[in-house]
């Protein structure tokens, strides 16, 4: 997970994230741990967001993505949004934000 | 398609939604016909009501659900599409109407003068024949060759077997060429049902889901393996036993194979539970736990059935029924009602706001049902349960009367959260 490093605009696509919730369990993607990576490149017009599900086969999986690209996408209409889906690391609950935590209980 | 999504392999709600229908209707008639029949037809399980009222639980209500709920699981579970949605909407359409006929066989009592009874049963055997074809077929292309699909294949064969069966008896009941107690047949009908059928099924599908809704990962599989060895084991060796052996050691030791293989996957359960990171459960999780508890209720009547069947003879029938009762009112039927939270709203869900999702405010799955009514029926299942089990077991008219009270005001509440659900209007006003 490389989500430390993040330029201006990078941080703020990872607060635009908070917006797209997992709708089975009502949190966003960002404090469940589901956004590994989040790349913007002004020169290319080029956002690349690297995420998981918390488990294979989810039933809302392709809905949480396409939800990602879609705010993304909206906020950015000038850029290319690419949302990539990765099993490496696999998702594990120590990957839940504080405020994750909070949420869910 | 990426792998590991199971979205875009879901089948057309059109498939799923009339299951669900019908066995919410269902739900409600077996109710009704329980508090008809609560004045005193609960002395013998071969009596008619009781026959009509354990059909159209088993098969129109929880068989039913599980069929539609299933169909949209494969995805989930076995990350790939349902062979054939034609097959299935043909295998609705010939089940429902043989699980109708049956029902008006047994409440009518009609089953040795007409051959309704042996028209809906070949009718049932012909959709189960569909629909195990149609799970197998999928079941072939999937890459993940995990325990949770050897339990949902393993638990198909077990349901092709118990039809069958089903059909032989029926087809006796007409021309008698079997010469074994009838009770012998049901008994061994009725335990590869809920053993092979049901509990396999539930534990192949409960042991992918409860984990991704309790949100706990890295649970012991080991222990679902030994289940599924010993269940099995135990379920051959009882079917066998009630036909070939019929010996009360024979019965003992193979009840507790299986009880061994429930034990096994209720630790699982028991340490998926206590590691949850999500503390707060909904009433679907509530009912679903429920359900798990009433599962260890029932193999304690159970046990009582096989190890003394004559050290309580006078109240050994009211036990027969009271654990029969416990499995299809209790175990079954609180996990349908708790999983159709965590299925139906999300099916419904995905149909009306899957391309509206970032675009617009659009509700959660969780707003499309009110959960104040799932938390009343809750409370007036548990309640009806309670008294209907006292009520069976002391013959006692007034607590029977009470217990399916209950049970149909549970079921009145439940059919409008499932048509509430189904029929969810768009909403899509709000713009983010």
């Amino acid at each position: 997970m490389n989500l430390n490093n993040l330029t201006h605009e990078e941080s703020n696509i990872l607060e635009l994230l908070k917006t797209v919730m997992d709708p089975e369990v009502a949190v966003n993607v960002v404090d469940l741990g589901l956004i590994y990576e989040v790349h913007h490149n002004p020169d290319s017009k080029n956002i690349h967001v690297l995420s998981t599900l918390s488990t294979r086969g989810c039933p809302l999986g392709d809905t949480i993505m396409e939800n990602i690209r879609v705010v993304i996408a909206n906020k950015y209409p000038e850029y290319n949004v690419d949302v990539e889906l990765t099993w490496e690391p696999e998702w594990n609950p120590d990957m839940i934000t504080r405020e994750g935590r909070i949420a869910i209980d | 398609m990426e792998a590991g999504l199971s979205t875009k392999n879901a089948p057309s709600p059109s498939i799923v939604l009339p299951h669900y229908i019908f066995g919410a209707i269902s739900f409600l008639i077996a109710t009704v016909l329980l508090l008809i029949s609560s004045s005193g037809d609960f002395t013998h399980y071969m009596s008619p009501k009781l026959l009509s009222i354990t059909h159209i639980m088993v098969l129109g209500w929880i068989t039913m659900i599980i069929m539609g709920a299933l169909y949209q699981l494969v995805p989930v579970v076995m990350e790939v599409r349902l062979h054939s949605e034609k097959i299935a909407l043909i295998t609705f359409i010939v089940f429902g109407l043989g699980v109708t006929f049956m029902s008006i066989a047994f409440w009518s009592f009609t089953f040795s003068r007409s051959i309704l009874l042996e028209i809906g049963g070949v009718l049932v055997l012909i959709a189960m024949i569909l629909f195990a074809f149609n799970i197998l077929k999928s079941a072939l292309k999937t890459q993940r060759k995990d325990i949770e699909n050897t339990f949902v294949i393993t638990s198909v064969f077990w349901l092709l077997i118990t039809v069958i069966a089903g059909i032989i008896i029926t087809f006796n009941f007409a021309f008698n060429f079997i010469h074994e107690s009838h009770i012998q047949l049901l008994k061994m009908h009725a335990h590869i049902g809920v053993v092979g059928w049901f509990l396999l099924l539930v534990i192949g599908v409960a042991s992918k889901l409860m984990p991704m809704f309790l949100i706990v990962h890295k649970l012991p599989r080991t222990l679902l393996i030994y289940s599924f060895i010993f269940t099995n084991i135990g379920l051959i060796m009882l079917t066998t036993g009630y036909y070939y052996i019929n010996h009360q050691w024979f019965l003992i030791l193979s009840s507790g194979l299986i009880i061994l293989g429930i034990f096994f996957f209720l630790r699982f359960n028991l340490i998926a539970f206590r590691k949850r990171i999500r503390k707060n459960l909904d009433t679907g999780m509530k009912l679903s736990a429920a359900a798990f508890m009433m599962l260890g209720i029932s193999v304690l009547f159970g046990l009582f059935s096989v190890i003394t069947p004559d050290l309580f003879t006078d109240i050994q029938n009211r036990i027969d029924i009271t654990y029969g009762f416990l499995i299809l009112f209790g175990f079954l039927t609180s996990l349908v009602l708790g999983q159709t939270y965590k299925t139906l709203p999300f099916i419904i869900w995905l149909h009306r706001y899957k391309s509206l999702v970032g675009k617009f405010k659009v509700p959660l799955p969780v707003e499309l049902y009110s959960d104040r009514m799932a938390n009343i029926h809750y409370y007036t299942y548990l309640v009806g349960m309670l008294f209907m089990i006292i009520g069976i077991l002391s013959n006692n008219v007034l607590a029977l009367k009470a217990g399916a009270s209950c049970l149909l005001i549970t079921a009145i509440l439940y059919n409008y959260n499932v048509f509430k659900i189904i029929f969810h209007k768009t909403q899509n006003n709000e713009s983010k």
